[in-house]
């Protein structure tokens, strides 16, 4: 209903913008902090009659996008920060083509890496494809930028980044909603030869397209209403953008500024002449920016020539505000308060040295492997045959939290897919047993070039996939080896082992995690291989498996601790479930919690442990 | 009221996601201005969590500045702890009394946190606590699992909140499961009546 005030994720709030804008093909893969972006339509996709898929990867989600956004059709894809490395490629040359529908990538950066392996500013990604750029600071803006987003990429036929991070994607508000706009799947695909086909002939006079069109874009920009004075004030001029503007005008209030606030909205490009006349009227003017100084940058490069004796103040030089982590109030505060040589109004020393105190001696809980979990099961199978001589790169998921203690598998972690392609060059490098560890989804989403490659060169490794049948880590969204599509309809299951047997991998097998002697049997023997070789350790997240028991009025048995316990804590040091506890020096397992997995009745070395066992 | 910031402090699984919406969409039916901040993903896998809400006309940021907390709701006691750089004197902290021993006290052979301790430690910030046992009133209620609802009952019992008790039952009946609503309603009232009967006390 428009007109309606409804609290929304920042996530929900584009997938309503979708609605809004009359966006016809989604696609994502799903990463923390995008991944309700492609939840929250995949609920209602059939409904609304628009297209919805997960995509096996970031690169295939833009290309099947870009496919429909050029046959005329509105399209958008979803993603977290990284995602936008691995679309990269087909980005910075679909900027080039351009689009005929409206086209938004939406990209969800991690400041303070949440759920991430990296902090990197995506607001590069415009610069360097001269692509235009938007950035919500709440979730109605959210919304609001998304439907922009899509008539300006209409208009300029050129794709639109929408950059938002994890306090925008990730923070509800109030949601004032706006008309929505029927869906147009159907499009028609206009051929073009010059227009479409980026040989060098073609792509040279292309360039040429982008940046007027760039040029056009900054026009925009100068007229956008999303780029606006928002406070009036004489002391000092603050340039500020997304959430670090939120933290901009609270700080102004905490400290009592007298302060002029420009937030930007449209970040690529910037405006300059809004920018030059609303700096020029100040003396100082602080640039507050969450990561890199992306705008602090392009500002002084406009200043020299136009706003010469102008102070600004950033992180570039001397770091007023940091240039890693998230901001807050306080960091942007602490900031403001130097500049202007002003106090800060709260003593956040003394209650930092008060915590600080009381924090010591706290016990952490940093995130663990769910009790029941099947790779808790296969971390303690390859631990137990590989032991430490054996070199383990991982990967992206869940089971990266197999590095912590006692499970300790996991040496080499950097992006999706590394894991495979990495045991390559670690075991060329130091001669030493190689195990590699992948889950179903990123094996799926990137792994398979990193397979052929050690068919081809005849690596010898051990390729683990560790197969819980769910993109677990972000909400157990279905992925090709499912059987199920983002539209909630039944599809051909692509199993992990046939496609490394289609690589040409020798030996393939699939073990049950929980059967631990089988499966221990079944990697010795692929550690003997003079090739590379693919072991599925396939069992569900025990999630999902939980839900749908619950489902059917299936209750889980709690294995329980008997008189034969002989207070080795075997159980504790090897497993470190959630489930078994220590109580007046004795194990015991915490019946709320334990999914009667098993795991523990197969570890116990005096057969102490009663209940069922997958052995 | 210039602003009114809450932190729900707990462990991944207990509910607090749940519990900032419920706040977050009552302060929207009362028409007020409101940001809840959540972590997803990675940090939600039985670890640590905390999520903040913050009600205010002149509020943007969904983050809650140290000291400023009008209300810490811990589901934990190790994790109300974990987050007093909220408090200060002013802050009423209620607190959940069901422990859930950190994995890594069994490992490393460490005891959980004694009462006195933890009752010493918030004391340092602030001197009004309330100590719900809320896993015994969920289960009076019907289910174990509802409490976060038990917490949101003894946060609204405070009367500090600038919410309508109204809106609270609404919203609670719109975001759980239409089958355990009854139930949900149920742990909301014995968490209010949990705090008036301590405050009569």
């Amino acid at each position: 209903m428009p007109g309606k005030r409804v609290l929304l994720l920042g996530n929900e709030a584009i997938a309503r913008g979708i609605l809004e804008a009359g966006v016809s093909v989604v696609t994502t893969y799903p990463g923390t902090p995008a991944s309700e972006i492609g939840d929250s339509i995949s609920e209602i996709a059939s409904e609304a009659g628009l297209y919805m898929e997960y995509s096996v990867n970031e690169m295939v989600a833009v290309e099947v996008a870009a496919g429909a956004a050029n046959s005329g059709v509105r399209s958008l894809t979803a993603m977290k920060h990284v995602g936008l490395n691995v679309a990269a490629d087909l980005v910075m040359t679909l900027a080039y083509t351009g689009v005929r529908g409206g086209y938004v990538i939406v990209t969800a950066d991690d400041p303070e890496c949440y759920s991430s392996q990296n902090e990197q500013d995506n607001r590069f990604y415009a610069l360097l494809s001269n692509l235009p750029c938007l950035e919500p600071s709440d979730p109605q803006e959210a919304k609001d930028m998304t439907v922009s987003a899509i008539e300006i990429s209409e208009k300029l036929e050129l794709p639109v980044l929408l950059r938002t991070t994890t306090r925008v994607s990730h923070t509800r508000g109030p949601v004032a909603y706006g008309n929505l706009k029927k869906a147009k799947p159907q499009g028609q695909f206009i051929r073009d030869l010059k227009r479409l086909n980026m040989v060098p002939a073609f792509s040279r006079p292309k360039h040429t397209v982008l940046l007027r069109q760039a040029a056009k874009a900054k026009e925009i920009s100068e007229t956008s209403p999303y780029n606006k004075v928002v406070r009036k004030g004489t002391e000092i001029g603050i340039i500020s953008s997304s959430s670090a503007c939120n933290y901009a005008v609270e700080a102004a209030d905490l400290l009592n500024l007298d302060a002029g606030i420009l937030k930007l909205g449209m970040t690529h490009p910037l405006p300059e002449r809004k920018i030059i006349d609303f700096i020029n009227q100040y003396d100082k003017a602080a640039i507050v920016e969450e990561l890199e100084p992306f705008l602090e940058m392009q500002i002084k490069a406009m200043a020299k020539d136009h706003a010469p004796n102008v102070q600004i103040y950033g992180k570039m030089n001397t770091e007023f505000f940091p240039r890693e982590g998230e901001l807050s109030t306080r960091l942007v505060g602490e900031g403001l308060a130097k500049i202007t040589a002003k106090p800060m109004p709260i003593d956040f020393r003394e209650i930092d040295e008060k915590y600080a105190e009381i924090k010591r001696d706290l016990p952490s809980r940093p995130p663990i492997l769910c009790a029941g979990c099947p790779h808790r099961a296969s971390f303690y199978v390859i631990r137990k045959v590989g032991g430490d001589k054996t070199l383990y790169p991982t990967d992206i998921g869940c089971y990266a939290l197999g590095i912590s203690p006692p499970l300790n598998v996991g040496d080499l972690m950097i992006c999706m897919g590394a894991s495979v392609g990495t045991a390559q060059g670690i075991r060329k490098a130091t001669g030493k047993d190689t195990i590699a560890i992948i889950g179903d989804s990123t094996f799926f989403h990137a792994a398979i070039p990193g397979l052929v490659n050690a068919v081809y060169n005849n690596s010898k490794i051990v390729v683990a996939v560790l197969d819980n049948q769910a993109t677990a880590m972000t909400g157990h969204q279905p992925h090709p080896g499912t059987g199920l599509t983002g539209m909630g309809s039944p599809a051909e299951k692509v199993l992990v082992e046939k496609v490394a047997e289609g690589c040409g991998v020798k030996y393939v097998k699939v073990v049950d995690p929980f059967k631990t002697r089988e499966a221990a049997a079944v990697l010795k023997e692929a550690l003997k291989q003079p090739g590379p070789s693919v072991v599925v350790f396939r069992s569900p997240c025990t999630l999902m498996d939980l839900r749908e028991k619950r489902r059917r009025g299936i209750k889980a048995t709690p294995a329980k601790i008997t008189d034969k316990c002989t207070n080795c804590m075997a159980c504790i040091k090897l497993l470190a479930c959630p489930a078994i506890g220590v109580e007046e020096e004795k194990a015991v397992i915490n019946e709320a919690f334990c999914t009667g997995c098993g795991l523990c009745i197969s570890v116990c070395p005096y057969g102490a442990i009663q209940g069922s066992c997958a052995e | 009221m210039k602003e009114f910031n809450i932190v729900i402090a707990g462990v991944g699984g207990q509910g607090t996601l749940l519990a900032a919406e419920a706040l977050g969409t009552a302060a929207v039916k009362d028409g007020l201005n409101v940001r809840v901040s959540e972590i997803h993903g990675m940090a939600q896998r039985g670890g640590a969590v905390v999520t903040t809400v913050r009600i205010g006309e002149r509020v943007h940021a969904s983050t809650v500045l140290e000291g400023q907390a009008d209300v810490l709701l811990g589901f934990e006691p190790i994790e109300t702890v974990r987050n007093l750089k909220y408090c200060s004197e002013r802050t009423q902290v209620i607190m959940n009394t069901e422990k859930i021993p950190p994995t890594e006290l069994a490992s490393k052979n460490l005891k959980y946190p004694s009462s006195e301790k933890v009752m010493k430690d918030i004391s340092l910030f602030t001197k009004k606590i309330a100590q719900i046992d809320a896993a015994q009133l969920a289960r009076k209620a019907g289910n174990s699992l509802t409490q976060n609802v038990v917490l949101l009952g003894a946060l609204a019992g405070t009367g500090i909140l600038p919410l309508k008790k109204q809106s609270m039952i609404e919203a609670i009946s719109e975001l759980v499961p239409a089958k355990y609503a009854e139930i949900n309603l149920k742990a909301f009232e014995l968490g209010i009546q949990s705090i008036e009967k301590g405050k009569e006390a």
